[in-house]
């Protein structure tokens, strides 16, 4: 038998393909159960308007009891939103990534919620700490512990 | 906002804060791993034996326990899941039944969960009860064990009792949301806030409401022991809190069907024991002989329902 990560992955492919994300997410690549990424635009007014970032998710064979590790791309010319909560190497501290991670969250769900994390911010600047942070910052966001400390932005 | 990145602020100059942190994180990691998900039975000597060189009243009531029966301890690792996985070892244990668990998913798709985000969950589950009924008796606690040892298996079957009891407080919010606050700040919550961040979110902690709420959905009895420490001036040296939720009108199953579903579904005739300290949960298990009249009694039923799922099939 599959493994509970593969077939997880596998149905909410088939519900990506069978019934489409959001308005504004899209489908990139997903051609194994590791690595998926998707675009994400804001749509409607926003300080973010006509900007299209990169999201990756990558999975580990507990997803999805453990969170899956996302953040934005930012090779190849792609950049991260700059946004309170994001870093400059595309890492995000948001506590549904984290300790309030839980398998009712798809990797579609994940992605709305930034997509309105974007939406609602009011002040288009990095996190306070990105250039310390960024310096020392492990390859996967997982390893880092956030404090989640402002949940208004 | 800030961060602590656990691999580049080693060496770094630390707050008293921070190295307390990270001694915490350690030490749990440390205590956590070296457990396994769900121990074996041992006596609980082995817990009194932890306490011999410290508090005298956890002594005490260690040795309240054995008098009165309690001989036997198995440990959860503690993880923050501890209450969900002691509960569903003790659950299968007791209760390998689907009659009444078969009901649930559909109460999970009620309140608004998709059917792809708990249905791989409760096929481990159901998978595991169909594979305990077909074990003969002696066969079930290696089974068992294995299983919940087992992260795949152990922490998806964690992960569905969590579902189960988000989607009872769900179903009944005003019963509950007078009782929902945040643990740590004490501001109320609202059942969909309470069951996102501190039910339905992986490692959180089960509190009463929890457990009152798990109980019902699963209408089963559970006692709590109380090993707080507190010297007690009463006979009653440990406090048990009892979950009667058959009893009580409002989460009981309709009158209607209650004849009948006594006769099919094989009701535990003893309740679910766990063993509470602060911050974690264990089993707690009568004395052999008490058990050993428990697993006569329910004996003959288990293999009539072994030989109905050999029939099914």
């Amino acid at each position: 038998m599959a493994s509970i990560s593969s077939r997880r992955l596998a149905k909410e492919l088939a519900e990506i393909h069978s019934e489409g994300c959001p308005v504004g997410i899209n489908l990139v690549k997903a051609d194994d159960f590791t690595c998926w990424w998707f675009t994400i635009e804001v749509m409607g007014e926003s300080l973010y308007q006509g900007d299209k970032f990169t999201l990756q998710f990558r999975f580990d064979p507990q997803y999805p009891i453990s969170s899956p590790a996302v953040q934005f791309v930012v090779t190849e010319g792609r950049q991260a939103p700059i946004h309170p909560h994001v870093y400059s190497n595309g890492h995000i501290c948001a506590s549904i990534l984290g300790n309030e991670w839980s398998p009712v969250l798809s990797v579609v769900a994940v992605c709305v919620t930034l997509q309105s994390m974007l939406a609602s911010c009011k002040d288009k600047q990095r996190p306070v700490d990105n250039d310390r942070y960024v310096r020392h910052a492990p390859d996967n966001p997982k390893k880092t512990q956030f404090h989640y400390d402002d949940d208004t932005v | 906002m800030s961060t602590t990145n656990t691999e580049s602020v080693l060496g770094q100059e630390l707050t008293p804060s921070q190295i307390y942190d990270l001694n915490q994180s350690l030490l749990n990691e440390a205590t956590d791993v070296s457990r396994p998900l769900i121990d074996s039975l041992v006596p609980i000597s082995h817990l009194r034996k932890e306490y011999e060189n410290g508090s005298k009243a956890f002594v005490d009531q260690i040795d309240w326990l054995t008098e009165h029966g309690y001989t036997h301890i198995r440990r959860a690792r503690g993880d923050g899941d501890c209450f969900y996985r002691a509960l569903s070892f003790a659950y299968v244990e007791k209760y390998p039944d689907l009659t009444h668990l078969s009901t649930t998913p559909n109460l999970l798709e009620s309140v608004g969960f998709q059917r792809l985000v708990f249905e791989d969950f409760y096929e481990v589950l159901e998978d595991l009860i169909k594979r305990v009924q077909a074990e003969p008796e002696e066969m079930r606690e290696v089974l068992m064990e294995s299983a919940f040892q087992n992260p795949e298996v152990s922490n998806s079957i964690v992960m569905y009792m969590r579902l189960l009891t988000s989607s009872h407080l769900r179903s009944h919010a005003p019963s509950y949301e007078p009782f929902l606050f945040h643990p740590e700040t004490g501001l109320q919550l609202d059942v969909r806030e309470f069951c996102e961040g501190w039910v339905e979110a992986t490692g959180r902690e089960a509190d009463h409401v929890q457990i009152t709420a798990l109980s019902r959905a699963l209408l089963i009895d559970v006692d709590v022991a109380y090993l707080d420490g507190r010297v007690r001036s009463s006979e009653e040296k440990v406090e048990f809190v009892k979950l009667r939720p058959r009893e009580d009108p409002e989460f009981a199953p309709p009158a209607t069907t209650t004849e009948a579903t006594e006769t099919t579904i094989k009701t535990p005739t003893e309740p679910i024991v766990l063993l509470y300290r602060p911050g974690h949960y264990d089993i707690l298990v009568q004395g052999e002989k008490e058990k050993e009249r428990g697993v006569q009694e329910g004996e003959g039923q288990a293999a009539e329902e072994a030989q109905a799922h050999e029939e099914k099939k």
